[in-house]
Parts: structure tokens; sequence; C-alpha cells
């Protein structure tokens, strides 16, 4: 006899994470009203519960072994390859990052509890999208996510530009959640499923030609609504002014987990519910690529703002990894190689930056990092080694990245695909190179002060920089995990 | 022997990290540790040389597997050639870490660099399939980036980001030609083999084999430079410190010529009977076009640049006339014009340092002041000309001789390059040491000091060797280039 909640599929391992990181939100509530709680109370709190999220996500990947691929909660989460992926790099995301929110946190003044309440609350949404079978579902924890990542952004209320940042991203997220919401209700009308598999059984029932164009608008305005997330052009303009302005700090959080989750998505969605009409769709996805890398080489060429210049050089990387999903199962085992490789150098990135200019700080030209090299030789190398990974040289994992993506691309003969992506990886030497250069070469007036490295910060970025190494060296593993994601779907 | 090969990565980049982690208090140390160092690496490359796979095609001694699920492996080995060049490469290493001033030997980026430099360069020599070749040969730009970026001249920003996107710019076409022959291979092999050996034994059509030269041989001739595509090195080689200069004429050149030897003309063959003609006609170019462009400089450091140009343009000409005379003197050229160039380059970086400066005209009847050293200059520029009795003679010879059967015009031409060689180094000769002292500064130019005289001594001593004895050189890349005039011979016939 089953009982009615094994019929529902009522399951908590599946969300533990999610809840995990709900509970400690809770905790972290709960000591801000109640007591006056010392600061590294807070800190432990939050720290204990990532640990938490990442050891029930660890506990998924049991359930997964026991359940193979399957659904809960009616069909609502799913626990698949991408999932527990997606997981693990949003786990990874919030371990690797919490130094610098953390350290950003605790200079917000009386703003701490909140600020880490809204990292955290984001990273519980963007977990429940990866999990999400259902596009609702989908939608939920894409919102939950997207709007704890617009306070954020305005979190330093007395600064100009994190306010205009704040705006522009809420303002523009809230039309791509418009569009993404509009697709959804298109793709219901006409095939009456809003699931991720029921998509693709409905198209199959229904044959592959004989799909109504309300469906593929629905299905288009879906993705338009993930592409928005991940800044790949024509949906890049918020991306510059966003990382511009918000607090140094919290960019590498917010650009790495909206890219991370919705990349995922994304990959499962051309990968399950695509997978019938996916031919139809190579013009679409072509186009963006092409716009992207060449919309960010162009418009990267000639940033004098860094935070700038890595937000168009991740409209550039979108288009990299976009190339990939959309050409093939192999091609999207590709693309999440990319997708991991890039997530590391960018938290990277970002680490050196906000140690440089300040947790809170908005504004930070490349001239800004001029001297480096002579005032702490580590962080410049470490800066270079992710900068070069960006870049794609070998011996790096931006390298390996790239030439398993392109050996994918050339096999599925996109030949034009392959043309502008390799030009663009030229023109990205003359716009990564140059912080390099800056760094280790220009003396300017505002060259960098005396700054202070905590050893945290020092570990972390030998961490990151050992992994950009060892992946472009022995990316054995790696591969092999990304090949496993897609195995089921060949 | 594998142990040795390995080793030729890891004493330099080892040695570049024990440099990195000497305090700064001890400057002096940096060149003593760096020297020991890269006299190990040599010392191992002689050994190699007397080897037993010293004088054979090249063959494959280890491989590693890298991404298993695509079926890639990083393959090693050796040959000849590959041989003759590791050793060229650590003696020139040796060299010019002896040659150069205080300021740069005292920095322990500059000595690291150079060390760095030397195992990726190492890297490409020994590289046995496309992957670990095009690592090796990306790899390359990052020391350079920082030889030239940070210690460069006042111009060096424009020179050096010239140069990486010149080079970045060919690289992406051999990257493209890499993946387009791994694929090919998958279809054959069921994965992507690019090794040396799967690569000889795959069949390809004309047109692959055609798309797949130009794809290759276009990344490589930019290295080369071959006569459109070498504006980067004048100005590379302006901007760049007398060490950078050395390791860029001196084996950097020779990286582009190698790769056509190695991977253009063994396996795409029928693109390169289909193109050779086109190349021929542009190293020929190449040749009386850097000679004269060569007279014209004010410049002694662009002089030079551009009778590399000059004498790269021999080196391809032998390559692209295919015969065994020929493609044997291109190899043999490719070392001489290493150790020439690289002298001259050292030598302009001896009289730099005293005077800052290297315009021609500012120079005059230096012989008077400093005698040694205008001797050297004049036995360098003798060897470069290519005088009968010292090096440069043997590989323009063979290469002339080789080359006038196949191409009758363009070999006739050629030859004025030598005559044209003679004209800009004894000009520039005559205009700087000879005559009476024209200008106060050179009256008290100190002569050659003996650690000056010992780093350019093994090179004059090797341009005699060779010069007197080329068949000990010689009997190095006999087995290679039989080989491949073999091949070059076979699908000529079958077409």
């Amino acid at each position: 006899m089953t009982s009615i909640s094994e019929f529902l599929g009522i399951n908590y391992i599946v969300i533990a994470p999610t809840l995990a990181l709900l509970l400690t939100v809770i905790v972290l509530l709960f000591c801000t009203i109640t007591i006056s709680t010392p600061m590294y109370v807070k800190k432990y709190v939050s720290f204990f519960g990532i640990l938490l999220t990442l050891f029930t996500i660890f506990l998924k990947f049991g359930l997964f072994l026991t359940d193979v691929v399957s659904s809960y909660f009616s069909e609502k989460i799913l626990l698949d390859e991408f999932a527990l992926v997606g997981n693990v790099l949003i786990g990874l995301v919030l371990l690797f990052t919490f130094n610098s929110f953390w350290q950003t946190s605790e200079m917000i003044e009386n703003k701490t509890t909140e600020a880490l309440i809204l990292v955290l609350m984001s990273a519980s949404g963007f977990l429940l999208m990866v999990d999400s079978e259902n596009f609702i579902m989908l939608f939920i924890g894409l919102e939950i996510g997207s709007i704890s990542l617009y306070a954020l952004a305005g979190l330093n209320r007395g600064d100009q530009l994190s306010n205009e940042a704040a705006l522009k991203y809420f303002l523009l997220g809230s039309l791509a959640s418009c569009i993404f919401v509009y697709g959804i209700a298109l793709a219901y009308i006409s095939l009456s499923v809003t699931g991720v598999f029921d998509t693709s059984i409905a198209i199959s029932y229904i044959g592959p030609e004989n799909v109504p164009l309300t469906t593929f608008v629905g299905l288009i305005l879906i993705t338009v609504g993930l592409l928005f997330k991940v800044a790949a052009a024509p949906f890049q303009a918020w991306a510059p002014d966003v990382y511009q302005g918000s607090p140094t700090g919290y960019v590498g959080y917010m650009a790495t987990v909206a890219k991370a989750a919705s990349f995922i998505v994304l990959a499962r969605l051309v990968a399950v519910s695509l997978s019938f009409i996916i031919d139809q769709f190579d013009l679409f996805f072509g186009a963006v690529v092409i716009l992207s890398v060449l919309a960010g080489a162009l418009f990267a060429t000639n940033q004098t703002d860094l935070k700038r210049l890595i937000a168009y050089s991740g409209v550039i990387q979108s288009g990299f990894i976009l190339s990939g999903i959309s050409s093939g199962v192999y091609g999207v085992s590709a693309s999440i190689f990319y997708l991991i490789t890039y997530i590391i150098q960018l938290i990277g990135i970002f680490t050196v930056f906000s140690i440089i200019s300040g947790q809170l700080s908005s504004d930070f030209q490349i001239s800004n990092i001029s001297g480096l090299f002579k005032e702490n030789k580590y962080i410049t190398i470490t800066f270079s080694i992710f900068m070069l990974g960006l870049a794609g040289l070998p011996l790096t994992s931006g390298f390996v990245s790239k030439f398993i993506l392109i050996t994918n691309l050339w096999s599925y003969e996109r030949y034009i695909l392959v043309t502008v992506l390799m030009l663009t990886t030229v023109a990205g030497f003359y716009f990564y190179l140059r912080p390099i250069w800056v760094a280790a070469v220009e003396k300017t007036e505002n060259a960098v002060e005396r700054i202070q490295v905590k050893n945290s910060d020092k570990l972390l970025l030998g961490i990151l920089a050992a992994l950009t190494i060892y992946f472009g060296l022995l990316p054995n593993t790696l591969v092999n995990i990304t090949r496993w994601m897609v195995e089921g779907y060949l | 022997m594998i142990a040795i090969m390995f080793s030729l990565l890891i004493i330099p980049l080892s040695g570049a990290l024990f440099v990195f982690a000497i305090s700064n208090s001890r400057k002096e140390l940096f060149r003593p540790i760096a020297i020991a160092f890269s006299l190990i690496t040599f010392t191992q490359t002689v050994y190699l040389l007397f080897g037993e796979y010293s004088k054979t095609e090249f063959t494959i001694l280890s491989n590693f597997d890298w991404i298993q699920s695509y079926g890639l492996s990083l393959h090693f080995g050796l040959s000849g050639m590959s041989t003759l060049l590791l050793v060229l490469t650590s003696l020139l290493v040796c060299v010019s870490l002896s040659s150069i001033g205080k300021d740069h030997a005292e920095s322990k980026g500059f000595v690291g660099a150079l060390l760095s430099l030397q195992f990726a360069i190492n890297g490409v020599f020994i590289s046995g399939d496309l992957i670990s070749l095009f690592i090796f040969f990306e790899a390359l730009l990052i020391p350079m980036y920082f030889l030239m970026g940070i210690w460069g001249g006042e111009n060096r920003r424009y020179a050096t980001i010239k140069f990486i996107l010149y080079t970045v710019f060919g690289s992406v076409f051999i990257f493209i030609g890499t993946v387009y022959t791994a694929v090919l291979s998958y279809r054959v092999n069921g994965k992507l083999a690019v090794d040396f050996e799967t690569l000889a034994s795959l069949i390809l059509l004309e047109s692959q084999s055609r798309t797949l030269f130009l794809l290759f041989t276009f990344g490589f001739l930019i290295k080369v430079p071959i006569f459109p595509l070498h504006t980067w090195l004048p100005d590379a080689h302006v901007e760049a410190p007398t060490a950078g200069s050395i390791m860029l004429a001196g084996v950097l050149l020779k990286v582009g010529a190698y790769g056509i030897l190695r991977v253009s003309i063994p396996f795409f063959t029928e693109g390169f009977l289909a193109y050779k003609n086109l190349i021929a006609v542009l190293s020929v170019i190449g040749i009386i076009y850097g000679a004269i462009v060569a007279i014209a400089q004010i410049d002694i450091k662009k002089l030079i640049a551009y009778s590399s140009v000059s004498h790269m343009g021999f080196v391809m000409l032998g390559i692209s006339a295919g015969g065994f005379l020929s493609l044997e003197g291109a190899i043999i050229q490719m070392i001489n014009h290493g150790i020439t160039a690289g002298a001259l380059f050292m030598l302009v970086g001896f009289i730099y340092e005293r005077r800052h400066t290297r315009n021609i005209g500012d120079f005059g009847g230096v012989k008077i002041s400093m005698p040694r050293y205008a001797a050297v200059f004049l036995f360098t520029s003798f060897a470069s000309i290519g005088l009968p009795g010292l090096n440069g003679f043997v590989g323009e010879f063979m290469i002339l001789m080789g080359s006038y059967n196949t191409y009758k015009v363009l070999t006739s031409f050629a030859a004025f390059g030598v005559v044209l060689a003679a004209i800009y180094m004894l000009w520039a000769y005559q205009r700087m040491f000879t005559g009476p002292i024209k200008y106060k500064e050179n009256e008290t130019l100190d002569d050659l000091n003996s650690r000056e005289s010992a780093s350019i001594a093994p090179l004059v001593l090797l341009m005699l060797f060779i010069g007197i004895y080329p068949n000990f050189i010689e009997s190095f890349v006999i087995q290679e280039a039989s080989l491949l005039s073999e091949t070059i011979a076979m699908f000529a016939e079958l077409k």
C-alpha cells in the first residue's frame, strides 16, 4: 500500500539544500531580532549553514544512487544529473564567495544580517530553480533568486552608482521575468503542459513537424528569459552597469550564481524539452552566439572600468557557452565544462578586485591596479592566471574548455560559428592582457596603495588559481563528470 | 632517455621557481643559479646529441592520457632536428644569461622569464602530437610578453601587443587545423588522436590536405616570418631587451620553420605540393626585400632584424624546393642563423649598454677604442654574410644548390641575397668601426670584458667549427631530410 506522501512523491532530501539555507536564514533573523548577537556568531552561523547545504547536497547523491532520475512533489521537483551538478556548483559558489560577501556584509553597518539573508535567500532560489521540473517552479526559483540579487546590488545606499545598478537590474530583470512568464503561458496554451519532460513528450506526440508557432514563440520567450540572466547579447545591456555599480564584494557572487543556475537550466531545457525540435532553434541560438561574442568583444576593447570589462567579457563567455549548448549532447557537456572553469576564474577575479578596491566600492578603473606587482606579487600572479584563463591560453583551464567546445562545434560542421568565436579569441588577447600589463608594468598616479590581504583570501586565491591550472593540465576528471551528466540524453 | 627528455621541461621550470624563491636581498645569486640550471639543461641536450635518437626521424618515446573520454593523449619524442634545436636553445639561454647586463641579471623576473621561455621552447621541440605542440607554442608567448613588456624599450607596449596579436592570430589557424585534424582522425580511429604516428597513417582527400596545409602553414609562417607577414619582427626586435632578441631571433623564428617541417609537409604533402611555388616566390621576395630594407636602416638592431627576414627567406626557399639537399640545407641554415643572429644581437646589446644608442650614425671609428669587439663583430658579420669557411656559407650554399634544379630563376634571384647581405653588413661595419672617431663618447668605450668574451666565445667557436666541419651537423639531419624529400617525391609522382 502506498502512502499519500509516496504517491505525491514527497521527499525532503530532494529539497534539503534549499531548506538548509532557509533554516540558516531563519536562525540569522532570530539572532538579530531577539538579542544583539556578536558579529562572529553571525559569521559562523552563515558559514555553518553553507556547510550544511553542501552536506545535504551530498545526501542527494545518495538518493540519486537509489532512485536514478525521478520526479518528486507531484512532478514539481526533479532529481537528475543536471540538478546535482547545478546544486554542487551553487553550493561551491557560496563556499568560495563566502569570504568576499562576508567581508562586504561586515562593512555595511546595521545591515549585515540583511545582506547575509539576501545572499542565502538568492542561493536557495537558484537551488530551487535548478531542481525544478516544472516551468512554474522554475519561475518561482528564478524570482526568489533574482529579487534578492536586485536588493543586493543596491545595498550600499549611499552610493549613487549602486542605486542606479539596483534600479536598472530590477527594471530590466522584471521585464525579463514578464517575458519568461509570457513564454510559459504561450507554451501552455498550445501544448497544455508546463513540465520540462512533458513538453518534450507533448512535442513528440504531435510530431516535431506539426508543432504550432505558438509553442515556438513560447519556448523562445522562455529561453530569452534565461538568456537575460546570463547576459547574452542582445539582452546584455544591464550587465556592465550592474557589475560596475554593485558593491565589488558581491559582484563575484551575483555574476556566478545567476550564470550557473541559468545555464544549467538552459542546458536541461535544450537537452530535454527541445530535444526533438532543436534543429529549428539553430538560427536563433546561432544569432545570439554571434551577437554576444561580437558585441562583447567590441565593447570590451575600449573599456576603462575593470568591472565593465569583465562584464563584457562575460557576454563573450556566455556566447561561447551557448554555442556548445545549441550543438548536440556532447556540446552540452563541453559547455558545462566551460561554465565550471569560467566560474572558477570569475570568482577569483572578483576576489582580487574586492581585495584591491575595497569591498564596498563601485567604480574600479584599470589604472587603479597599476603598480600591483610591486605591492603584492602573489595577487598579481593569481590575477594573471585568471585573466589568461579567460583569454584561453594553454596550460590554463580556459584553453581546454575552448578546445573541447570548438572540437564539438567543428564536428557538427558549424564553421561560421567557429570562425567568429576564434576571431573573438584573438581580440580577447588584446583586452585580457591589458590589465595584466597595467598591473605588472605601468605606473600611473592612482597606483595601488598598501593593501591588506587576509590569509583566508590568500588561501582562496591559491585554491582557485591551482584549480585553473589543474583543469588546464589534467582535465580528465571534470570532463568525465560533464560527460556523465549528459549520458542519459544521448 | 625518457627521463632526460622530461627533465628538459622540469629543470628550466624548477630553475625559474628556484630563482623566484630566493629573497631579493641576494640579488647577485640570481644569475649564477640560473646559469647553473641552464648548464644542466645544456649538458643534457649534448648528451641527447650523442644518444640513440639524435640521428633518427621523429620517434615517440612516451605518452599520457589527457582527456580519456575524447581519446586525447599527449605524446613526447625526439628526432635529429629536435635534438639539434634543443642544443641550440639551451646554448643560447646559457650565453644570453651570462651576456645580459647587471640590471637585468639582478632581476628575478627577468631571469625567471628566460628560464620559463626555455621550458616552453623545449616543450615545442619534444612535442609528439598537435595538442602539446600547440600548448607549448602558445605558452611561449607569456614569458616573451613579460620579457618585452617589462624590460623592453620605449615603444614596447605597441611592439609587444603587435607581437602577441600577430602570433595569436596565427595560432588560431593552427588551432582550427588541429581541431579539423582531430575530427578527421576521429572518423577513422574512433578517437581524437592527433599524435604524429597516427597522422602519418591518416589518408586525406586532396581538398582536406590542402585546407589543413594552409591552416597550419599560415600560422607557422607568421612566426617564421615570411614576407608579407613579417612586419611584427622589426618592431619586436627593436623593443625587446637583448636576451629577448637573442631568443627571438635564435630560436623563436625557428619554431615556425620547425612546425612546417614537422607538421605541414609530412602530413599534408598534397597541400604542400599545391602551394610550394607560392611559398617559394614569397620567400625569395623576402630575401631580396629584407636585404634591401636592411641596407637602408639606421638602427643597427633593426638592420639585423631585417637581415633575419632575409635569412629566414633562405630557409623557406630550401623547404619549398623540397629536395634532399635543399631540405638539409634549410635545417642547417636554421641552426646557423640561430647562432649568428644570436651573436649579432648579443654584440649589439654589449655596445648598447655602453652607449645607450643603436644608431649607426652615432658610432664611427669604434675599432680604435674597442679592437676586440670590432674583430668579433666583423667575424660574426662574415658568418652572417656566408663567407666560405664559416657556418653561414654551409646552409645557404646547400639551399641554393638544392633549389636550383626546381626553381632556376627564383634561386638565381635568391643568390643576390648573399651579395646584398655583404653590402648591408659590411657597410654597417664600415660606418660603425672604421675611420676616425667622430664623437667624443666613443673614445672611452671599454673593450669586451671577460664575462662578455666568455659569452660570445662559444658562438664564435661554433661558427668556425660548423664552417670547417659541416659533416658533423649534417649527420644529424640526413635521416630526416631524406625521409621528408622521399615523402615529397612520392606524392609528386602519384600526382
